[in-house]
């Protein structure tokens, strides 16, 4: 049916603006934070456990099951391997913000927003890296003050680049989560499987040769083992025994940068899954 | 008839969900600048779907849209950052304050600071939540809260504001304060409205023309004055024991059987011209025992019942 127009129209008062696209990210980024910052809640509870985990569990293990003389290193090598758990953690938990926004109905507001659909995955992306950040300084400078030994230098970047490219890689696959469930609790029953059972699998507290071959060959599928040994490798002088153990050749960074390579693509592969299928359920 | 480019323009559509569940059937409108357009129809019956599409939420199975001369589907931030929406529930951040909210919008669409800023104390106090916005939202009344959104919405300066059952969940007071509200905003922005609602008054009130949807398909598309005017002056609801009996009777008496509604024990027919106390006459002739009988002034709920066969306060329950 088409009708005809029969009121005189009249003009706007006002103009509409335009979205510099420089500005979204950011915007929606700040939003996420104040939004975090309002529930301190999620962002101190995935951190609780890894800061423990660094400043009582490590130092226990490097008493009761160092050699002599060995405990120290023992302690820096779980310490540090904490941010393993903390980086997925803390990300996973990050994605429970989206089903929020899709429960509270404050999706709908940024889906009718005149921005490209993909600079919401990017923006929340952006806020979990920076409290995941954050978060690993205190676990870092926790973990020094308790005693683990750390060489702070150029090969920081290692460490940098690694825990980056593990966070987009697991706020990517929480954002595919948060995308396809409907509910808080189902969500939440994913944390374990993809946070804290790789953990025991990843070279975090025994290196891989202590696993049976089998294992060790899927341990070294799994990008946490990636990242934890190029943690190592950016701070402790322990990074060259755990690339070895997962590529076998004596160039190391050769090694750490097939490592990141690594990484990378895990994280490339979960980042565009999530874009994709955040924009394609923004129009159903 | 005018030249002038139309605010929005739906043309044939059509939006099936799977299981070939046809939501919107080839729905064709057009609204000039300046009006507000109403979508009227039951729960179920196709509006916020046609409102999904307008909006870029749902992509439409076939048919084309247009928000100020720009295609939906081929456009869709272009067509965004001209419009605005205000939804059936609460979409804030409730954690956030109300001013937190408002800056969010006009940063994403792109406001400069200082009209940003105009704005905002403008519309805050002409619709009385200035003393508000620095509260966290989740303090806020249903009504505030509502409030907050139709602000929010205002603040890009939209050529088109989609009002998606506005005032649904509120108590009547405020609904009519909320009523108000948008007259007035109306009146001050120039803003073409696209509301969809179940509440008549409302689509009366407000609403330069409407579109009466059942079924994913516009049944009529009119002025509520003309819409109005097609059931006559006066509708006569009649309490029977028997409606069939009472609807034969009627269509002997000569009344159209298009005119004549049944909800429960209540028929209704409008009484064009005809002396309501002669058709009560009739039927006691015709031994059909009427309980009571009132004459009333037909509402768009008669109108809607003449084209689907079904109110909008039945449907809706």
């Amino acid at each position: 049916m088409t009708t005809t127009i029969t009121k005189t129209p009249t003009t706007p008062t006002w103009a509409p603006g335009s979205t510099r696209p420089s500005a979204v990210v950011p915007t929606l980024a700040v939003r996420r934070l104040a939004l975090m910052i309002r529930s301190p809640r999620s962002v101190a509870i995935p951190l609780l456990g890894p800061l423990l985990f660094a400043l009582i569990v490590a130092p226990a293990l490097g008493n009761t099951l160092a050699a002599p003389g060995q405990h120290k290193s023992y302690m820096t090598f779980v310490a540090l391997a904490a941010a393993g758990l903390l980086i997925p953690l803390n990300c996973l938990f990050a994605g429970l913000g989206v089903l929020a926004d899709r429960q509270s109905g404050a999706m709908r507001e940024l889906l009718v927003a005149p921005i490209r659909r993909g600079s919401i995955v990017l923006a929340n992306l952006v806020a979990a890296v920076v409290v995941t950040a954050a978060q690993v300084t205190v676990l870092i400078v926790g973990a020094a003050l308790r005693g683990a030994q750390f060489e702070a230098g150029w090969h920081l970047v290692w460490l940098v680049a690694a825990a980056l490219a593990l966070a987009v890689f697991v706020y990517g696959l929480a954002e595919v989560f948060a995308t396809r469930i409907d509910n808080a609790e189902e969500y939440t029953a994913l944390v374990p499987p993809i946070a804290i059972v790789p953990f025991f699998f990843a070279g975090t507290l025994y290196p891989l040769t202590s696993l049976p071959g089998w294992l060790a060959g899927i341990a070294k599928l799994l990008p946490l083992t990636h990242a934890v040994a190029l943690f190592r490798y950016g701070l402790t002088g322990q990074g060259t025994q755990a690339l070895h153990n997962i590529w076998g050749q004596s160039d190391t960074a050769q090694m750490a940068v097939l490592s990141l390579l690594v990484l990378v693509a895990y994280a490339a592969a979960a980042l565009v899954l999530a874009l994709r299928l955040f924009s394609k359920a923004g129009s159903s | 008839m005018t030249a002038i480019r139309p605010a929005v323009e739906a043309d044939r559509l059509v939006k099936t969900y799977p299981g070939d569940v046809k939501a919107v059937d080839g729905i064709s409108f057009s609204v000039a600048p300046g009006q507000a357009f109403g979508l009227l129809g039951p729960n179920g019956a196709g509006k916020s779907t046609t409102i999904g599409m307008l909006t870029t939420t749902v992509k439409p199975t076939s048919g084309r849209a247009t928000l100020g001369g720009i295609d939906v589907a081929r456009n869709p931030i272009a067509t965004r950052s001209i419009s605005s929406v205000v939804f059936q529930d609460a979409v804030v951040d409730r954690p956030l304050t109300g001013r937190q909210n408002l800056v969010s919008h006009l940063r994403l669409w792109g406001v400069e600071p200082a009209v940003g800023q105009a704005r905002y104390e403008e519309l805050s106090e002409a619709v009385g939540i200035a003393g508000l916005l620095k509260r966290p939202v989740s303090t806020y009344s249903g009504g505030e809260r509502r409030r907050l959104e139709i602000v929010r919405a205002l603040l890009s300066g939209p050529q088109v504001l989609f009002l998606d059952e506005p005032t649904v969940g509120l108590d009547t007071r405020v609904r009519h304060d909320l009523f108000d509200t948008i007259a007035t905003i109306r009146q001050r922005t120039g803003v073409t409205i696209i509301m969809t609602t179940h509440y008549l008054d409302e689509a009366e009130r407000l609403c330069d023309r409407l579109a009466i949807i059942d079924a994913g398909r516009i049944v009529a598309c009119d002025s509520p004055q003309a819409l109005l005017a097609s059931i006559g002056d006066e509708v006569l609801d009649l309490r029977v024991s028997n409606p069939p009996e009472a609807v034969d009777a009627l269509h002997r008496h000569g009344v159209d059987d298009h005119d004549i509604a049944v909800t429960g024990s209540t028929v209704t027919a409008p009484v064009h011209n005809v002396i309501a106390h002669r058709v009560t006459a009739y039927l006691a002739e015709q031994a059909v025992t009427v309980h009571s009988a009132t004459t009333r002034r037909p509402t768009l709920d008669d109108v809607y019942l003449r084209l689907t066969g079904a109110s909008i306060a039945g449907s809706d329950n």
